[in-house]
């Protein structure tokens, strides 16, 4: 199945030099003397880059058989990340390479969002904000409520993050996943 | 004042200031008609046809024009001299953020001027609205220069195609002027988003539309508001024969394209016997303009 530029729109997943990618930003520019083009950025699913196109108004480009499912993290091997469908209890895995940044958030029975090309998953996405556990920080000053400072700690995942200087080992911790930034006590 | 009174009072403002300016200079505001017996001949310009009369059983097609261009030019055969107007405009498959069926434009002419004599008071009527901005000026084959490696006006038809394909684009075109088109949407004109005020001047020769030629180059210009296309100028060809064979360059190229092509305004030609004056004139999307200097 192909989609021409008349079709175009944020979030369409197209097949573009091999590789799946997503629609970001769809510009028609039609100069004055001349046809029309639409000038596209894209989001390549599996590098995770940028690619800026320009097509002629007509051209067409062959649709991506993407799908986002919500399914449960339930284990990593040491080599690969196992996750479920619940829909289905059809189970995926992903190796170290696709996962990216999502290791650092991703508890065992947590959702997430796998991106699956061609029924291969390809990426996965963490939800904006996880609970994390606190394994590991230096003692924070005894009366220091206000949360004026602030201290490394390492949470559950292994993943470092800022927090104030009265969060200690044992404690849950809420952080955005965009951001890797603390976002509260749990 | 409520929000429409508001919008309605400052658009008042704007366009007032546009027509003192020029009242001042002495250049006459003319009205010509928008309802056309022939359709334009650009090749990406489509006319919208209005059918008429029907109910007294005289029926015939019409066009709305998509410029005042060339009533206009017949005005200035007639010895007009300086004109200027400001009115709604209509082009059929125009469809985008920017771009719709409708829109103001305003355009003149000025008898004895050249491009550079034009895009300067082009600059001065920026002024008079307010904005201050820093002007650059540069050429289409310098704009080419300075945001890539492209020497376009000693690239042939397959050096662009080659550029085309090596930055991943289709190079399916059948002509020069659409590849140097695409290779500047995709190159040059996200370049210009940073720049509030740029003038790009003398163009290839294959995009002279209306303007001169003088060797590789025609003498046309355009200017961008931080990105976007908002005026186009020439300096204008002035005899018949030379629109007559303008016309039929475009009229080939729909017909190439399966657009209708079977009209030739013949009486514009015939308005034209004795030419038009030596002049330069340009045409600005007022919209545009209007909403790039209330920002």
């Amino acid at each position: 199945m192909n989609y021409n530029t008349s079709q175009f729109k944020n979030g369409l997943k197209l097949m573009l030099e091999g590789n799946p990618c997503s629609i970001v930003n769809n510009e028609i520019v039609k100069p004055g003397k001349g046809q029309a083009f639409n000038r596209v950025k894209f989001k390549d699913l599996i590098t995770g880059k940028t690619l800026e196109k320009t097509f002629k108004s007509g051209e067409s480009l062959e649709a991506a058989d993407v799908m986002e499912l919500e399914m449960q993290y339930l284990y990593s091997d040491g080599e690969k990340w196992h996750f479920m469908d619940p829909a289905s209890f059809e189970q995926f895995d992903l190796g170290m390479e696709s996962m990216g940044e999502a290791v650092n958030y991703l508890v065992e029975q947590d959702s997430c969002i796998v991106t699956l090309w061609n029924n291969n998953p390809i990426s996965v996405t963490p939800p904006n904000h996880v609970i994390l556990e606190v394994t590991d920080t230096d003692p924070g000053l005894k009366g220091d409520t206000a949360g004026t400072g602030g201290k490394p700690a390492t949470l559950n995942t292994g993943v470092v993050v800022q927090v104030p200087l009265f969060v200690s080992i044992g404690d849950k911790v809420k952080v955005d996943t965009r951001t890797n930034e603390y976002s509260g006590r749990a | 004042m409520s929000n429409v009174k508001k919008h309605l009072s400052d658009y008042q403002d704007f366009t007032r200031i546009i027509r003192e300016f020029f009242y001042t200079r002495q250049v006459t505001e003319v009205v010509t008609p928008s309802l056309l017996e022939a359709p334009t001949t650009d090749v990406y310009i489509d006319s919208i046809e209005v059918s008429v009369n029907q109910a007294i059983s005289k029926p015939s097609k019409l066009y709305l024009h998509t410029s005042p261009e060339l009533e206009m030019k017949r005005l200035l055969a007639k010895g007009s001299g300086d004109i200027f107007q400001m009115c709604q405009v209509y082009r059929d498959n125009e469809y985008g953020r920017i771009n719709s069926n409708e829109f103001t434009m305003l355009e003149f002419y000025r008898i004895e001027f050249n491009i550079h004599q034009l895009m300067d008071e082009i600059t001065e009527l920026l002024a008079a609205l307010g904005s201050n901005a820093t002007v650059k000026k540069l050429s289409y084959s310098q704009v080419f220069f300075e945001y890539s490696d492209i020497d376009i006006l000693n690239s042939d038809m397959s050096d662009l195609k080659k550029i085309a394909n090596k930055l991943g684009l289709s190079s399916d075109y059948d002509w020069i002027e659409d590849i140097q088109m695409l290779l500047f949407v995709h190159l040059i004109e996200p370049k210009l988003k940073e720049i509030p005020v740029c003038f790009i001047y003398d163009f290839p020769n294959q995009q002279a539309a209306l303007a001169e030629i003088h060797g590789p180059i025609a003498h046309r210009f355009e200017m961008y508001l931080s990105g976007t296309e908002v005026a186009n100028g020439y300096q204008e060809i002035q005899s018949a024969q030379d629109y007559r064979d303008r016309f039929n360059t475009e009229l080939n190229k729909r017909k190439d394209l399966s657009k209708p092509f079977e009209f030739l305004d013949n009486s514009f030609l015939e308005d034209l016997e004795e030419g038009i004056p030596k002049c330069s004139g340009v045409a600005i999307g007022i919209e545009r303009l209007y909403s790039s200097l209330s920002l």
